[in-house]
């Protein structure tokens, strides 16, 4: 455009200058020689203005080349958790205990900007071998590939959508040494399945998950064992280990952040769990789970509640082939809590958060049968969690039981999540 | 020929895979955090080291880069405000976003780009970005103080609520110029 203007220009101060013939010879040639210095200048201008948009526009690609590479990268990433705790009962210091809880190391890697790849390998009680207690384990394992339609699906073995710990389960997220035994012994918490599962959002606050999966055992039920006494569904999960896939679960929950520091949600998951297993005697048993839960941080409060209740279906046959074991399989399990927590102390990376938790539970509320139900657990918490910086934490509190104070125990913990 | 300046963000823009987790692009971050703007105008910034020692100083976060994409605003010859382009990491991916600041540097608006997380897409919800607007760095522009936290979303919103801090801060800079 611009040289087209130039070249213009010079034809025109040829048209416009005076007659040719009427001129002499030495004025033609000064006044040729003059145009020609003028379109030399004219000529070294446009070169600096192209060097001028040249470097200009490599300016902005190298301000532009890192936000790029930002965006893409990082492909793969480490990332951990662990926590080491201390447990000491209060009427039984011959009981204390030291336990390196677990050690979790965590791999994503971005294939693309639609797929990616989520793992965590998890040790618990420091050493896993024949002789010792500890374990190994997968505790998650999928793919992820996000849809254009803004929904993400997910293939592998994943975290069911259950209450407020179970997907945020790292020490640094949660308040106390240990795990809330609502989402322990009803949630059993870090509960996984293997199969598909799909997510997404409604808009106005509200998100959503769904899925098809491998569910419980219930033929792995020992009923003269106080495992199932502890966490039914954690003496029945089954982890992705050779899971018997006869039937299959469903899950689905719906979470609702419409009002900024609000959480409000639900979540249930059926699926039988006879997987018509020979000779077993519940082959249409029907194992669910809901929860209700809702968390509030005004400000520097942190208030939580959640409710959470079992049923299992289809078990009388089961349940009087036992006899006279002692832990028959329950018909249903629940429990709720509620905690508060407080920021009460702030300077620099350190932040000491005071809490309280209060939880009922009972993991044989009702029988199918004439086994008596178990009464209620009640269990206050009290104690504070000393965050240094958004990775550490260290944790102090003292545990309450009610009718049961030989368990009363007092926890030390640290933990550490990046 | 201001047009030739837009050439290669609009060749990136092209050039860029169109991935599903992109819910705005740049310039439909600018229409909309500014739909009266006749234009807008890349005003890239350099921090010197006493500037970047006033954005620390600021924010109570470290400056973190000295180069900073910023777009002015016009409405026709008159500057009504920017939009600063930034990227903090959630919790283990990268969150792009855009704050648009009035012209006596308090936010007028977050909006998000790209987020690429598993969890947290919470932090796109309108009713929680909108606790931004009218602030000025750096009161009310934390978690817990003025800014309420994500339940699920921690990391996530803390960044980035760390990140428009650091943004208002710099807005600071931007309009004493």
């Amino acid at each position: 455009m611009r040289k087209n203007f130039v070249a213009t220009a010079v034809v025109a101060a040829f048209l416009t200058s005076p007659l040719v013939a009427q001129a002499t010879e030495a004025e033609l040639l000064a006044r040729i020689e003059k145009l020609s210095a003028e379109l030399e200048a004219v000529k070294a201008e446009l070169k600096a203005g192209a060097q001028k948009t040249a470097a200009v526009e490599q300016r902005q690609q190298q301000i532009e080349a890192p936000a790029a590479a930002a965006a893409s990268a990082p492909a793969t990433v480490i990332g951990g958790y662990g926590e080491i705790n201390y447990n000491r009962p209060t009427r039984n210091p011959a009981g204390a205990q030291t336990d390196v809880r677990r050690a979790v190391i965590g791999i994503e890697h971005r294939f693309d900007e639609r797929t990616k790849l989520v793992s965590e390998f998890e040790w618990e009680h420091a050493i896993a071998s024949a002789g010792d207690q500890g374990e190994a384990a997968i505790e998650q394992l999928y793919v992820e590939r996000q849809f254009g339609n803004g929904m993400r699906g997910k293939a592998g073995l994943f975290l069911i959508p259950a209450g407020l710990l179970n997907t945020s389960h790292e020490p640094t997220a949660f308040y106390g040494v240990e795990r809330n035994f609502v989402e322990t012994a009803i949630i059993p918490s870090t509960w996984r399945e293997a199969g598909v599962g799909l997510s997404g959002d409604f808009g106005e606050g509200f998100t959503w998950d769904t899925g098809l999966t491998t569910g419980f055992d219930l033929s792995k039920w020992d009923a003269a064992s106080e495992e199932g006494r502890e966490s039914p569904l954690g003496s029945i999960h089954q982890e992705g280990q050779l899971a018997k896939s006869r039937h299959l679960s469903v899950h689905g929950a719906l979470n609702w952040r419409g009002v900024p520091g609000l959480l409000l949600g639900g979540s249930v998951f059926t699926g039988k769990a006879g997987h018509d297993t020979a000779g077993f005697a519940a082959p249409d048993a029907r194992i669910s789970v809901w929860d209700l839960h809702g968390r509030y941080t005004p400000g520097l409060w942190d208030l939580s509640a959640v409710y959470a209740r079992g049923r299992i279906a289809n078990i009388a046959a089961l349940n009087a082939s036992f006899g006279d074991e002692p832990a028959p399989v329950p018909s249903s399990f629940a429990g709720w809590y509620l905690q508060a927590a407080y920021q009460s102390f702030k300077s620099g990376d350190i932040a000491l958060n005071p809490f309280v938790r209060y939880e009922q539970f009972n993991t044989a509320s009702s029988f199918t049968n004439q086994a008596t139900p178990d009464a209620d657990h009640k269990v206050g918490t009290v104690g504070a969690n000393l965050r240094i910086g958004e990775g550490v934490v260290l944790k102090a509190d003292y545990q309450k039981f009610r009718g049961d104070s030989a368990r009363d125990r007092l926890n030390l913990g640290v933990g550490f999540s990046y | 020929m201001n047009v030739l300046r837009y050439l290669p963000v609009l060749a990136a823009a092209s050039a860029a895979p169109a991935f599903a987790v992109q819910y705005l692009s740049v310039e439909q971050a600018q229409k909309l955090m500014f739909p009266d703007a006749t234009a807008f105008r890349e005003q890239n910034l350099a921090l010197s080291s006493s500037q970047m020692r006033e954005v620390e100083k600021l924010s109570g976060l470290p400056a973190r880069s000295v180069a900073w994409r910023v777009f002015g605003a016009y409405r026709g010859d008159t500057a009504i405000g920017f939009v600063v382009l930034d990227d903090v990491i959630g919790k283990f991916e990268l969150i792009s976003y855009a704050v648009g600041l009035n012209t006596d540097a308090s936010i007028r608006q977050v909006e998000i780009l790209a987020y690429r997380e598993s969890h947290g897409g919470e932090i796109r919800n309108p009713a929680w970005r909108r606790q931004f607007v009218g602030k000025r760095a750096p009161a009310g522009l934390s978690i817990g103080e003025g800014i309420a936290n994500i339940s699920g979303a921690t990391l996530s919103c803390t960044h980035l609520t760390d990140g428009v801090r650091r943004i208002a801060a710099i807005g600071q800079l931007l309009v004493k110029k």
